[in-house]
């Protein structure tokens, strides 16, 4: 079981360096779910199974499934296929995939030697265990939670508002210094004359 | 531990919730600016009310929260600035054309995760009380995103933020393998016993991440711009209630376990703090601009604070908490005119300082309000200000911090120099040129009363500090395991 906690953390390392060494961002994604992956073998083999199969589903899943949204979003013809077709060459896919392999090895093997509850040191983390807690004592911050998702999603919808603008009238900054401005009708626009070294 | 009791405890932090809840549903059902205006300050007025009821049941410990005095004094503190910050957007968003009522859901959302985080005693709630502080600042920084400015603003507290967030659960992350511990009593208890290095790069990690909050000095980068680009309320919330409720949790870190102040935490502190001080000050001389100016002022507020979390015994809760309530006034007084002369249709805020040139000839009274605020932050006597330097060197002086109390006085020197300049601009004669002005009837609108209000408070408490000292000591007094 150290052997494999070790093993996967090391595959998460390598992946994540992966992510962010690859300068084409599907490439990283690629490298991003094995990190994932990884990572929810670590949690397995720390004994939080409840833990790894969120992590598969909410990050590994969601991910996949956004990437693949965007794919079919974007996705405008011969030049994509042709720009897919290209982005198939073994030395995409042949890094993540090995270490995809090694962490798939290491879950079989794991798998092989038998009960999990059995190598794992104290009490596995179950989702009972974990449903327990968080309505339990720490129902407060399960409220907390749903505020703070509720403030993202309303930062979200408003900043993403294409409503009816004022048109946003020129900042005084942004007009050419000097006299350039007479008499454009704006009464509440200061000229900018004479202001010198504003906001060093 | 009976219920009613816990349940007059969680009163504030409830109705907050409710408020913003009701805010929600109103939103949906028909958008009324003036109703949601008024419903949020009814709601913010009675958790107030709510939050001065507690102080009869402290102190109060649940497994995630600890409701003792300084959680008290926070929450008063912060529900009250998120009251003012409430009206005095309500007077700079009346003319805006976009929706307006969000900004108030996300001030109360805001305001809840202060009341969290004052009284957070585990680190699952200290995180989630901080993120609840910052997730809807983002949205407010940004809220008026048809202008460049405030859009950046958002951005960079966005990414900032989200990074200063990652060195705290990694902090976070460091200490629990080194200690097995999530609740901050039981962690600092067995850090005192020794803590290894991993500790050490625990608590020098979340010392960043809430560093960055405070914005003290090596991690004070964002402050000016966010403070100039984003609308008035917003910036001021992040001048009052945002710093508020991280220095009463860092107030609390090292409180609860004085042993905890072993050499480099106590070093890396002292660091901090003069540095802020002077880093702070100094970078002001050169603004131009009002609310870069209060940004970096309010980072060298915050550096003579610290001198509190060096120092911290003794009188060292009672003068954090003097200071902070004569920080507070001031800075929504001074934060108040410039959003009174500002307005959210009027493109950028009125920061820059040209536009107060001759104030003075056409509205005295507002004049007044920012000369107090400026005097009572440059800390002259008669003014609140005073009263907190005062405590504060005491303090040091008591402590035998001598290069802090030079740096405290010698940040109030250079100060005095950019304040004054601020008063001074007010006063000159009235330039030729259009300039943007407070509307003619603002004494007689709510935000006017406020920041009115501000104002005659910082003098009240600089004559007769009496109450204030109470309050203060009070909530320094009750400071739960």
């Amino acid at each position: 079981m150290e052997l494999a906690f070790y093993l996967s953390a090391l595959m998460a390392v390598l992946a994540t360096l992966g992510v962010m060494t690859n300068p084409n961002p599907v490439h990283a994604v690629l490298y991003l779910v094995v990190s994932l992956l990884a990572v929810a073998l670590v949690f397995f083999a720390l004994g939080a199974p409840f833990a790894g199969a969120l992590e598969i589903i909410v990050y590994a899943g969601a991910i996949m499934v956004l990437f693949v949204f965007v794919v079919m979003m974007l996705n405008l013809g011969q030049a994509t296929v042709d720009q897919e077709r290209q982005w198939l060459q073994p030395r995409t896919w042949l890094g993540p995939s090995v270490l995809a392999t090694v962490l798939l090895l290491t879950l079989v093997s794991l798998l092989w030697r038998g009960d999990i509850q059995a190598v794992i040191e104290g009490g596995g983390l179950t989702a009972r265990g974990v449903g327990t807690l968080l309505y339990g004592p720490w129902l407060l911050l399960v409220e907390l939670g749903a505020l703070l998702l509720l403030a993202a999603l309303v930062t979200a919808s408003h900043v993403g508002r294409i409503g009816k603008v004022a048109a946003p009238s020129p900042a005084p900054r942004d007009l050419p210094t000097g006299a350039s401005t007479p008499a454009n009708g704006q009464a509440h626009q200061p000229s900018t004359n004479g202001v010198a070294g504003e906001d060093v | 531990m009976p219920l009613p009791k816990l349940a007059v405890a969680y009163l504030p932090l409830i109705l907050v919730g409710a408020t913003a809840i009701t805010l929600m549903l109103g939103i949906a059902w028909r958008r009324q600016h003036h109703v949601t205006v008024a419903v949020s300050v009814m709601g913010l007025g009675l958790a107030l009310a709510a939050q001065i009821m507690a102080w009869r049941v402290v102190p109060l410990t649940t497994p995630l929260l600890a409701f003792d005095g300084p959680a008290m004094l926070g929450g008063i503190l912060v529900l009250a600035s998120t009251l003012a910050c409430a009206v005095l957007a309500h007077a700079y968003f009346e003319t805006f054309q976009n929706a307006r009522e969000e900004f108030y859901l996300l001030l109360l959302c805001s305001a809840a995760g202060g009341l969290v985080l004052v009284a957070s005693r585990h680190l699952a709630s200290l995180f989630l009380g901080l993120e609840l502080l910052s997730m809807p600042l983002y949205g407010m920084l940004a809220y008026a995103f048809h202008e460049r400015r405030s859009l950046e603003a958002g951005i960079k507290y966005l990414i900032l933020s989200a990074a200063a967030s990652a060195f705290l659960l990694f902090g976070m992350a460091l200490l629990y393998a080194q200690t097995g511990e999530l609740e901050l009593s039981a962690l600092m208890a067995s850090m005192v016993r020794g803590s290894g290095a991993w500790g050490l790069a625990g608590a020098g990690l979340m010392l960043a991440g809430l560093g960055f909050k405070l914005s003290v000095v090596p991690f004070h980068l964002w402050t000016p711009d966010v403070y100039e680009g984003g609308p008035g309320p917003a910036a001021t919330f992040l001048a009052t209630a945002s710093k508020v409720a991280v220095f009463i949790l860092m107030l609390r870190l090292v409180l609860s376990a004085p042993a905890f102040q072993g050499e480099w935490l106590h070093a890396v502190l002292w660091v901090l703090a003069l540095a802020s001080m002077l880093v702070g000050n100094l970078l002001a001389l050169t603004q131009s601009n009002l609310k870069r100016l209060l940004g970096y002022s309010s980072i060298a507020h915050f550096g003579y604070m610290l001198l509190v979390l060096v120092v911290a015994d003794g009188l060292a809760a009672e003068t954090g908490g003097v200071y902070l309530i004569t920080y507070v006034p001031a800075t929504l007084a001074a934060f108040g005119v410039v959003i009174l002369v500002s307005s959210a249709t009027e493109g950028r805020d009125a920061g820059a300082l040209h536009y107060y040139r001759g104030l003075f000839w056409r509205r005295p009274y507002l004049t007044a309000v920012m000369t107090i605020a400026m005097l009572s932050l440059a800390g002259i006597p008669a003014t609140a200000g005073f009263i907190g330097k005062f405590y504060l060197i005491a303090l040091g002086v008591e402590a035998h911090q001598w290069w802090l109390v030079v740096g405290i006085i010698a940040g109030s020197a250079i100060s005095l120099y950019y304040y004054l300049r601020v008063i001074v601009t007010l006063f000159l004669a009235e330039p030729g040129m259009y300039r943007r002005d407070a509307s003619p009837d603002w004494a007689a609108r709510a935000a006017g009363l406020v920041v009115l209000g501000a104002a005659v408070l910082v003098i009240m408490l600089g004559l007769y500090p009496a109450p204030m000292i109470a309050l203060a000591h009070a909530a320094g007094g009750v400071i739960a395991p």
